[in-house]
């Protein structure tokens, strides 16, 4: 993701701001790292430059 | 329906391939203007994101719940198209979206063919196939910026009346900018506004 991507990003349940923590750079794509929330303290890995955004709850496969 | 819907849609069984709803969905935005901040919705293999990336200057995030989709969203990006694994719009904050842009899962759900795997979630929306579809009217008017605009493929299997009166509900008005009949269904590109 690139970090412009933060302008649009929120934590998905409580929808506060969140802080990016950057692992590996690549050009102008962060492509892993951390977004964590600043309000439930919620952390979102970033991981091949995609951001999982789903809760906890979520982050398992959806299907059996 | 007793036909399999993995037999319906061809083989693929983990990611949705484009076929004529993308087609139309990506057509209509394109021919409406669409620009600014797009969040393409459950992008499934990436097309109509990279459609709208690839035609026009605007900045393009494409989401799916399903990390398989995301990773072909990914690799079919040439255009600058960023993936977010994500549920509808939740990690979108409010107001900051030109257009947000669905083609959801809208197929009414068929305990028979049942299949349980994610071609299942990228087609079926429930009971009365707006499972998907009404969460996420009920949440798009808080991402959206005030002139922002919802692109909204809708079938004839899930009522677009229905689909209408949800919209309306949270505040929308809409217009349908393209219809186009199949065997068994009628597809509708829904633009909804405030």
């Amino acid at each position: 993701m690139k970090e412009s991507m933060m302008d649009i990003l929120c934590c998905p349940m409580d929808k506060a701001d969140l802080e990016l923590e950057v692992d590996h750079e690549d050009e102008d794509e962060i492509v892993s790292g951390t977004l964590t929330c600043t309000e439930c303290g919620e952390a979102y890995p970033i991981e091949e430059g995609v951001p999982n955004m789903l809760p906890p709850d979520m982050r398992d496969d959806v299907p059996a | 329906m007793a036909d399999d819907l993995a037999e319906r849609r061809g083989v693929e069984t983990e990611v949705y391939q484009p076929a004529e709803d993308s087609h139309l969905l990506a057509e209509a935005a394109l021919a409406d203007g669409v620009s600014g901040t797009v969040v393409e919705v459950g992008t499934g293999s990436g097309y109509v994101a990279e459609r709208i990336a690839a035609a026009t200057e605007a900045s393009v995030v494409a989401t799916d719940l399903n990390p398989h989709a995301c990773e072909q969203a990914r690799e079919r990006s040439e255009h600058g198209v960023q993936v977010v694994r994500a549920d509808l719009v939740e990690p979108f904050r409010d107001g900051r979206l030109d257009a947000v842009v669905f083609n959801p899962p809208y197929l009414p759900a068929d305990e028979a063919a049942a299949r349980n795997d994610w071609m299942e979630v990228a087609l079926t929306g429930g009971e009365d196939g707006r499972a998907v579809i009404d969460p996420f009217l009920d949440d798009v008017g808080r991402v959206l910026a005030p002139d922002g605009a919802v692109y909204l493929l809708v079938s004839s299997l899930t009522g677009v009346d229905a689909v209408v009166d949800r919209a309306a509900a949270n505040g929308f008005s809409a217009v349908a900018l393209r219809d186009e009949s199949f065997p068994f269904e009628t597809l509708t590109v829904l633009k909804l506004l405030r």
